[in-house]
């Protein structure tokens, strides 16, 4: 970026403008483990502050990246092609919770777990529940269409957003969506927005979707022998009618992994577990906790714990959550994967993934949202051995492309960033590509926002 | 910088964001550079010559409290105190830290003789720069805005430390040892003596560690490991000599000092390895000691007419996060104040002292700190009780500043008083 530029962006943002260049460090990583050097971080406080920034990019032609918490796992706040981190960590006020029409109105900077405690203090529910879901932020959640546990039940990050407020690349501000239940009155420019990574135009406030909060919920625990045992189990819960809110893999060497770093006594020869969540009016939920520890004993598992108080419930999540920052200490670099299949086909999935482990020498570890069919799989290398990080590349290919045969997605809710961009035309073709490029072109002509994000080989920002 | 060392510390942080959510400091910075991700990645650039600007560097590592928050919180276990500490300890080494704090700790701590001739001018100058105020927990100095101590008070220093005061045979010998601390030695000689008279009441024999060395943690925390070196060798060669059977810290901080960081100062192959080794396994908190001894079956029934309520406790970092000891005070309360203890609002907030950020940065750390006791106060809590001689010298100031009638005390106060009413 020239100094006309940055003295311009200082002009709009003053002391909130950082270009020195540890603070600049400080915005050059995300969960990816991966480093970019922006030029620039900026903390806006105001949609018109942001507008003005793309403004300024397209007359400078430099890159804008919107980050949120940088928690991503697929690169997509990395400023790969230099230019201005523009945080929104800084716009985090809930701005109304309207307990009439169950809808809350927030900044893109609002922690995820923030609003989900405020609307629950309302009797209310906002279901996304990303594991990070205690920092990461609605902006990026939104950008990234972020899932979670209760996807199974409860969907998506989609699902629960109404309208957008929007800086497109144009530097345009654009208002879509509905604040209503319903609306069909154009292109639904929201869900485009949604899951867009911060290439087609920055959100400034969101009207989000809330329904009431369930009345209580037991969480249960089951071990099983093998993998493919508990992926029967899964199915077999789903056929049997129930849908839990949430419904947890973790295979073996996940287990491993979270019980050297919290205190778990797992039966022998435990080869898989299962973290089952039920939720609803009181009675039912007991029941259905019930239904589900039958079916989990019909497929197999040697142990079904259950707890049905909010300690005993956090305590099982907790482990949960700290599988995927723990299996990182068995061993230094994992290649992330989040693909996802029909819940049928999911034995199939993991007997594939077992026999691939086995053919390329690696060790994969698997765990994830399995009842909604997303298989969080790692591959842990040393990332010292170039042998073993080509056999793990060759590995990923071969995953993906299994994946789609089943009739599955590469990515279910990580996003593409930069981490999947190489395999994006293996899932939606060469017209799939072609489209999403003209509606690029058309949200962000001057490609100022995201540059390097999804698409592989695109040009930097047209000069 | 040792390279080896630092990078093994610091490449088990794989850049998830956990500790932004519980970092003392993000709320009032909001930026990545305050939270220990920022901070690692800071000094990975430093270790690999990508930012060769020390000095912007060494600033940024300063900007933390070490209330460790964050490495309790993170699920990759990463040290970060060790690392920040470490980080400011190796960056010191090429750049250098300040005249003040070189002639501090370097020449005042390690030395009792000298720390005694420094209360004395320190007491004289109070009383000549600074304005009386009479708080809840006595009487207070405000110093102006000028002298760079920006309008913070501080207790009446008193003429005679607690162990100046002693009689010359007094404390001499005895199975359990109470390593008083600086602070409580110099500052609030009131806690030295109620730790003394309270550890007593166990029927055991009592010996104050009198040619004690400071801890060595302002030291430590500054990036002076030569002088903090220093105070952890004095001290280990000084207490294996005295063969004390336990040894007991009232103050939190000082037991960090002698429980975990003496074995980055004194590690493996270090020839007082294995001294220090020996004194460590031996210190222990106060209230275990009061626990474990018998002391709290000596005390009388709690007064029936306390309000209930009343006293909190303030749980120090060091002590009940990363020694993770904060349920042996609470059962000392218990038995001490009855049903006048209960939990306070906010208990576990670090209150923002933070050492020498507080002296680098007064303004926000007394923003954290008021925030700390005012949401104590609201929550009826009119006598915060804790046991760290940092939490204890921030939240008065704090109380001063907001709430004069808050009453900031050790527990150990609050046990000699109720001794004494048997
Ligand atoms: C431990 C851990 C567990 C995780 N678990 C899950 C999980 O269970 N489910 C899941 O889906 N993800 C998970 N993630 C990934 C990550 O947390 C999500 O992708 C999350 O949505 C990212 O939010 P963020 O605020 O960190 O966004 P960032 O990482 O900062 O940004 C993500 C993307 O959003 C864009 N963006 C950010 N704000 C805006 C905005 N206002 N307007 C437009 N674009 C914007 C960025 O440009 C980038 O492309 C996990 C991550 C970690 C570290
Ligand atoms: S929580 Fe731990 S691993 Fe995660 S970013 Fe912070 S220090 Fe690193
Ligand atoms: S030690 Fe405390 S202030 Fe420092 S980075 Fe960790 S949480 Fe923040």
């Amino acid at each position: 970026m020239d100094e006309r530029a940055i003295a311009a962006l200082r002009g709009i943002y003053g002391e909130r403008l950082k270009t020195s260049l540890e603070d600049r460090i400080c915005y050059s990583y995300d969960a990816t483990g991966q480093e970019f050097l922006p030029d620039g971080v900026s903390f806006p406080v105001s949609a018109d502050e942001i507008r003005r920034t793309v403004l300024l990019a397209n007359e400078h032609r430099f890159p804008v990246v919107p980050r949120g918490a940088g928690t991503g796992f697929s690169g997509g706040s990395l400023p790969v092609r230099g230019g201005v981190v523009l945080s929104t960590e800084r716009m985090d006020r809930i701005l109304s919770i309207d307990t009439e029409n169950l809808v809350a109105v927030v900044e893109p900077g609002v922690v995820t777990e923030t609003l989900k405690e405020e609307v629950k203090k309302k009797g209310l529910f906002y279901p996304p529940d990303p594991a990070s879901l205690k920092f990461c932020t609605i902006g990026g959640n939104l950008a990234e269409c972020a899932g979670g546990m209760c996807a199974v039940k409860y969907g998506v990050t989609r699902d629960y957003v109404l309208g957008l407020e929007a800086v497109l690349g144009t530097g345009e501000f654009v208002r879509t969506g509905v604040y209503t239940v319903k609306g069909v009155v154009g292109y639904d420019l929201t869900r485009m927005l949604v899951g867009s990574e911060g290439t087609l135009g920055i959100i400034t406030k969101a009207t989000l979707r809330l329904i009431p909060h369930p009345e209580s919920a037991a969480t249960l625990l089951a071990f099983f022998r093998a993998g493919e045992e508990a992926a029967r189990a899964v199915a077999g819960i789903v056929e049997a009618r129930i849908i839990p809110c949430a419904m947890e893999l973790m295979d073996r060497t996940a287990i491993e992994c979270v019980r050297a770093i919290a205190d778990l006594s797992v039966p022998e020869g435990t080869g898989c577990a299962l973290l089952i969540e039920v939720d609803g009016p009181a009675e039912s939920v007991s029941r259905e906790a019930d239904r589900v520890e039958a079916a989990c004993s019909r497929f197999g598992a040697t142990e079904v714990r259950r707890a049905a108080d909010a300690e005993g419930r956090e305590k099982l999540w907790a482990l949960r959550r700290s599988i995927s920052p723990a299996i990182r200490q068995v061993n230094p670099v994992k290649i992330n994967e989040d693909i996802v299949v029909p819940r049928s086909r999911l034995p199939e999935m993991y007997a594939f993934l077992s026999e691939l482990a086995a053919r390329k020498g690696l060790r994969i570890v698997n765990f994830g949202h399995a009842g909604d069919g997303n298989i969080h799989v790692n591959i842990m290398i040393s990332g010292r051995d170039e042998d073993e990080r080509r056999r793990a590349e060759g590995a990923v290919e071969e995953i993906f492309r299994k994946t789609v045969d089943l009739g599955g997605t590469i990515s279910g809710e990580h996003g593409v960033g930069i981490a999947k961009a190489p395999f994006l035309e293996m899932e939606v073709g060469p017209l799939g590509v072609s489209v999403m490029k003209r509606l690029k072109a058309c949200f962000d002509p001057n490609n100022i926002l995201n540059p390097g994000k999804i698409f592989l080989s695109e040009p930097a920002v047209r000069p | 910088m040792k390279d080896k060392e630092l990078s093994d510390l610091t490449g088990a942080c794989v850049k998830c964001g956990t500790c932004r959510t519980v970092c003392t400091l993000y709320p009032e910075r909001k930026a990545e550079i305050s939270v220990a991700r920022g901070k690692i990645a800071l000094l990975d650039a430093a270790r690999k010559g990508r930012d060769d600007d020390l000095d912007a560097v060494q600033e940024a590592l300063s900007d933390c409290l070490l209330c460790g928050r964050c490495e309790r919180a993170c699920p990759n276990q990463v040290l970060v105190e060790e690392i920040i500490m470490k980080g400011r300890a190796d960056i010191a080494d090429r750049i250098g830290i300040s005249a003040w704090k070189q002639v501090l700790f370097g020449r005042v701590m390690p030395s009792p003789g000298k720390r005694d001739a420094a209360r004395a001018a320190a007491a004289a100058a109070q009383k000549l720069l600074a304005k009386k105020i009479p708080t809840g927990s006595g009487l207070h100095y405000r110093f102006p805005d000028k002298y760079g101590l920006s309008g913070r008070t501080l207790p009446e220093l008193p003429g005679k430390g607690f162990i100046a005061s002693l009689g010359p045979d007094e404390a001499r010998n005895g199975e359990a040892m109470l390593f008083v601390g600086c602070v409580f030695d110099h500052v609030f000689p009131q806690v030295g003596r109620a730790a003394y008279k309270s550890m007593k009441a166990s029927g055991m024999e009592v010996a104050v560690f009198r040619d004690a060395a400071c801890c060595g943690l302002p030291a430590m925390v500054s990036g002076d490991r030569t002088s903090a070196l220093r105070c952890v060798e004095e001290n280990v060669r000084r207490l294996r000599a005295a063969e004390p059977r336990r040894i007991v810290f009232p103050c939190g901080s000082c037991l960090l000092m002698f429980k975990r960081n003496l074995f980055s100062l004194i590690p493996e192959g270090h020839p007082l390895h294995a001294e220090a080794v020996w004194v460590s396994g031996r210190c222990e908190d106060y209230a275990g000691f009061i626990l474990a001894s018998g002391v709290v079956s000596r005390l009388p029934d709690p007064p029936e007419d306390e309000a209930a309520g009343e006293i909190g406790y303030h749980d120090p970092c060091h002590l009940s996060g990363t020694l993770g000891k904060g349920s042996e005070a609470r059962e000392v309360l218990r038995r001490t104040v009855g049903r006048s203890f209960a939990e306070m609002e906010g208990a576990d907030l670090c209150c923002g002292y933070g050492g020498t950020f507080n002296i680098r940065d007064y303004s926000t750390s007394a923003r954290i700190g008021e925030n700390k006791v005012s949401l104590a106060a609201k929550g009826g809590t009119a006598v915060i009780a804790t046991a760290c001689s940092g939490c204890i010298l921030q939240m008065r100031d704090m109380a001063a500043r907001t709430d004069p009638a808050l009453r900031v005390v050790h527990i150990a106060e609050l046990v000699f008083r109720a001794l004494s009413r048997r």
